[in-house]
């Protein structure tokens, strides 16, 4: 199946997201805390007139953060690494994740992924210059339980 | 023309929330506050109230946030009966005839009551407190 894909960084691994889905991409801002929340959500963003719950998706994929660690002063810069937010849909429920960086937009081919990988959070596979790029299920991801 | 609602706005260390104003009986200051052993944790103690004792509660506590319990007694009235609430400010009123937005699915556990949904307010999200759905 050919289709557009955004391919993004996070913790130094290559990501993709279909176009059909990614609505906007933001500069990393600080979300309204929700207490209660899920370890690896940053808050909620309203964006036009949508309220966005944003997730850490490196903390959800348990993936390390790629900046040396050291002291941040709360509130004034963003979280190590992190410098974007993707805004998607998923079956109609707004979501937002946070990425390290945005590498480019692709037209590809998805790939079936191999069943044994990614605890079933990866929905395909995509080839770009001998990179293989996984994409991700953002609705198993996050719309299944914690 | 919708009918429009009430809602006293508190603040919990920055952060604004909202509670229906028709639970709120009264906002004062938490005086002659006794612990009770026999209370849970998240229970700062508990105070005489129009000659009865009313259950106070750390809101922060109970929402797991840092910081130290606030110093505005908000008296609620639920379904399970009356019950402090210990908060940081309480700065206004709003009135609006915009009904809450609900919570976007995957944020927290959906069996959690402490909330009824979302307020826009002076451009900022504002969680809506459940006054019954708190203990």
């Amino acid at each position: 199946m050919t289709g557009s894909y955004l391919l993004f960084l996070l913790s130094g691994q290559l990501f993709g997201a279909r176009l059909e889905g990614a609505l906007e991409i933001l500069p990393w801002r600080v979300a309204r805390k929700v207490p209660l929340a899920y370890s690896y959500v940053e808050g909620l963003i309203d964006y036009r007139g949508v309220i966005y719950p944003v997730f850490n998706l490196a903390q959800k994929l348990g993936l390390k953060p790629q900046s040396p660690i050291g002291f941040t002063a709360q509130g004034e810069t963003t979280p190590a690494g992190l410098q974007s937010i993707i805004l998607l849909e998923e079956k109609k429920a707004p979501l937002g994740i946070t990425v390290d960086s945005i590498v480019k937009m692709i037209k590809a081919n998805e790939v079936a992924p191999d069943a044994s990988k990614g605890d079933g959070f990866i929905r395909g596979l995509l080839y770009d210059d001998n990179k293989e790029i996984l994409l991700l299920d953002f609705e198993r991801l996050f719309f299944h339980g914690g | 023309m919708a009918e429009s609602t009430r809602f006293v706005i508190l603040s919990l260390e920055g952060d604004k929330y909202a509670i229906p104003l028709s639970s709120v009986v009264e906002i004062t200051a938490p005086h002659g506050l006794e612990r009770d052993k026999n209370l849970t944790e998240i229970f700062e103690g508990k105070t005489e109230f129009r000659g009865k004792w009313l259950p106070v509660v750390n809101v922060k506590k109970l929402l797991r946030m840092q910081g130290l319990p606030g110093k505005v007694l908000l008296v609620l009235k639920g379904i399970k009966g009356m019950v402090g609430l210990l908060v940081d400010t309480v700065a206004e009123i709003l009135e609006t005839d915009k009904k809450a937005a609900p919570f976007p699915p995957g944020v927290m556990n959906p069996s959690t009551t402490c909330f009824r949904g979302i307020l826009r307010h002076e451009g900022a999200l504002v969680l809506l407190l459940n006054e019954d759905g708190l203990l």
